[in-house]
């Protein structure tokens, strides 16, 4: 699977993509050294005036709304964007799987309850009840995260929940229950390393919509607080620049352009990699 | 069929009964202070009486059951509480920025899945071709930006530099014209009330402030039901009675859009529902970067000021046209494939 990923032009450039984005999640310190030392997500300040000003020696990327440094802001999204990412995908993911498994071993009444409480959650879109939830918490980062596990983990017990139905008719699940090994020995050591894989892949090609989501929060105003390094947040600044002047109406291009292009770069390569993923794994395209 | 139909709205108050609690449940992540201004009916009774006496006076300190049914029995009244950022009660600005959505929405859904469709067959057919690779590209681009990103680029590119497309929903001239007494509202949609009226002005400004939403929401759905179109027509060509239309000696065009399109379709019929979801959530993005003045907008400034009635409106008013369009997309489904409706 490993060569095939890097033999594929298309997913070898998603795979440069995410290795350049932890590297610079791993150098921020040394790549924008913060000028708070104990707050590094705090996006430095160079005046108070609200009028972006264009990139410079000292500022490669300009300074957005509010003289914030969208070089600094970016550099350090960047490890926002893995930290939202990674703990939101990891929470949904173990709670799906939890979930999925009880549900898929137990079966009978258990099982029709836990997959009713599935088909109530799942019956709001993602996007909207993660703003309500968001809200009541009260607004920032940790209650975005929250939210969007709250709604995040339901295709993942689905998905557990049907890969588990397939593997627990074998024959060796039957055996280890013949010999009276535990419930719970059985899942853990029997059911969940068989089943589990295509949770995890499913949950390793969600990263980038999760960061999707995470900065859409951030843009509307319910996410990161003002001056934190969040990509969402930095684009959000950009929304009162968009037309310019009049004679040159693309003048505050670097708002904009910058902190998109963090976004769309760090979704991209995912999605790359993931529908190589898929290419890989599903017979019927390939052949 | 007509069984079908009566086994899926049999299940409906089921449903309609999940999406309550849920709703319910958030709201007991509140404080009863703070759940008093989801019960009020205008701001003159914060005025006019103490939190204490309001809080009794809803029994907000009541056990949960009897809460949740009392909060039943004021929905069915169609009373959501005062919206605060809205200045009116949360049913009249439902009501008021509904029909902006439906129209944008409506606006929106043809040039999507009628383009999606084409691209997605173009793509299976030209399997593997540098067609297809160039599609697919164009697709995983579209998937992976952002549609507030996407959508202060178009914005940026077709008001600011070019000054084709601006925001809102209607321009200065043509929304006092709206506004006036000689123009008759029929529905709230302006280009189907503009018709109804016979101004074409309107009617065409209208629908200049409706085509930057479009053209955003429509690249990042063609997207998604591109690559469903293309895998499930993948799926078909391999099937036997493709093989056997093909012995016939039926041209290549007619096996495609007889045998294997409209075979292909049934699954892309499935995630229809799937798309309304996410269109319904993208619409509270496109909405706010277009300063689009429907239901959208609505919940992202509510939430921007923490105004929780109006918020948690919205958010049931979208759960119950959710059960609602789900249960016609089912219906749909077993229309189209009759394997559903005779399991």
């Amino acid at each position: 699977m490993w060569k095939k990923l890097v033999r594929n032009p298309v997913s070898l450039l998603g795979l440069i993509l995410v290795i350049f984005f932890i590297f610079v999640a791993l150098a921020a310190p040394w790549l924008a050294p913060p000028r708070y030392p104990d707050e590094p997500y705090r996006i430095p300040r160079y005046g108070w005036s609200s009028t972006p000003r264009p990139p410079s020696p000292e500022h490669p990327f300009g300074l957005t709304q509010g003289q914030y440094d969208i070089y600094y802001g970016i550099v350090w999204g960047t490890r926002t964007a893995f930290r939202v990412g990674l703990i939101v995908v990891g929470a949904s993911c173990l709670i799906g799987i939890i979930v999925g498994s009880v549900s898929a071993y137990y079966g009978g009444r258990l099982d029709e309850v836990l997959m009713r409480i599935v088909d109530i959650f799942l019956s709001f879109p993602f996007l909207i009840a993660a703003v309500v939830l968001t809200t009541i918490l009260g607004k920032g980062l940790d209650k975005v995260m929250i939210a969007m596990v709250a709604f995040g983990w339901m295709g993942y017990a689905r998905l557990m929940r049907g890969s588990i139905m397939a593997i627990k008719q074998e024959e060796y699940v039957l055996a280890a229950k013949a010999c009276g090994v535990r419930d719970f020995k059985i899942i853990l050591r029997h059911i969940l390393p068989n089943s589990i894989f295509p949770v995890l892949i499913q949950a390793s090609m969600s990263l980038g919509s999760v960061v999707i989501t995470a900065s859409s929060l951030s843009f509307l105003g319910v996410g990161a607080p003002e001056g934190y390094a969040d990509w969402g947040q930095m684009i959000s600044f950009a929304r009162n620049w968009l037309l310019g002047t009049a004679g040159n109406p693309l003048e505050y291009w670097y708002t904009v352009i910058y902190p998109g292009l963090a976004i769309v770069l760090f979704v991209l390569a995912w999605n790359l990699i993931g529908d190589a993923f898929r290419d890989i794994l599903d017979p019927k395209i390939r052949a | 069929m007509v069984n079908y139909i009566i086994r899926r709205l049999l299940l409906l108050p089921l449903v309609i009964f999940g999406v309550t609690i849920m709703i319910f449940g958030l709201m007991q992540l509140l404080s009863p202070y703070q759940l008093v201004s989801t019960y009020i009916r205008s701001p003159e009774e914060l005025r006019n009486q103490d939190l204490d006496a309001l809080v009794k006076k809803y029994h907000l300190d009541d056990p949960f059951y009897i809460r949740y049914g009392r909060w039943l029995n004021n929905l069915a009244h169609g009373n959501l509480g005062w919206s605060e950022s809205a200045n009116m009660t949360v049913n009249e600005a439902i009501a008021s920025r509904f029909p902006a959505t439906l129209e944008l929405v409506l606006f929106a859904v043809i040039p999507v899945v009628f383009g999606g469709i084409l691209l997605g067959s173009f793509c299976a057919v030209h399997h593997n071709d540098p067609y297809d690779h160039a599609a697919r590209i164009f697709a995983i681009v579209g998937w992976s930006l952002p549609d507030f990103v996407f959508g202060l680029i178009v914005l940026m590119f077709f008001y600011g530099v070019l000054g084709w497309f601006p925001p809102g929903r209607l321009s200065t001239w043509a929304d006092q014209i709206v506004m006036s007494k000689a123009f008759i509202r029929y529905t709230g949609m302006n280009t189907v009330d503009a018709i109804l009226n016979g101004n074409w002005a309107v009617f065409w400004d209208a629908i200049r402030h409706l085509i930057a939403p479009t053209i955003t929401l429509a690249y990042l759905w063609w997207a998604f039901i591109m690559r469903i179109t293309r895998s499930s027509m993948l799926d078909v060509f391999n099937k036997d009675y493709v093989t056997t239309a093909r012995a016939k000696g039926l041209p290549e065009s007619v096996v495609i859009k007889k045998h294997v399109r409209r075979n292909a379709l049934i699954p892309v019929a499935t995630v229809a529902g799937l798309m309304v979801l996410g269109l319904l959530g993208g619409v509270v993005i496109i909405e706010s970067v277009f300063d689009y003045k429907g239901i959208g907008l609505l919940t992202a400034t509510a939430a921007q000021q923490l105004d929780y009635p109006t918020v948690l409106g919205t958010t049931m008013f979208y759960g119950m046209l959710l059960v609602i369009i789900n249960l016609v997309v089912d219906i749909l489904y077993a229309f189209i494939d009759p394997r559903v409706r005779l399991e």
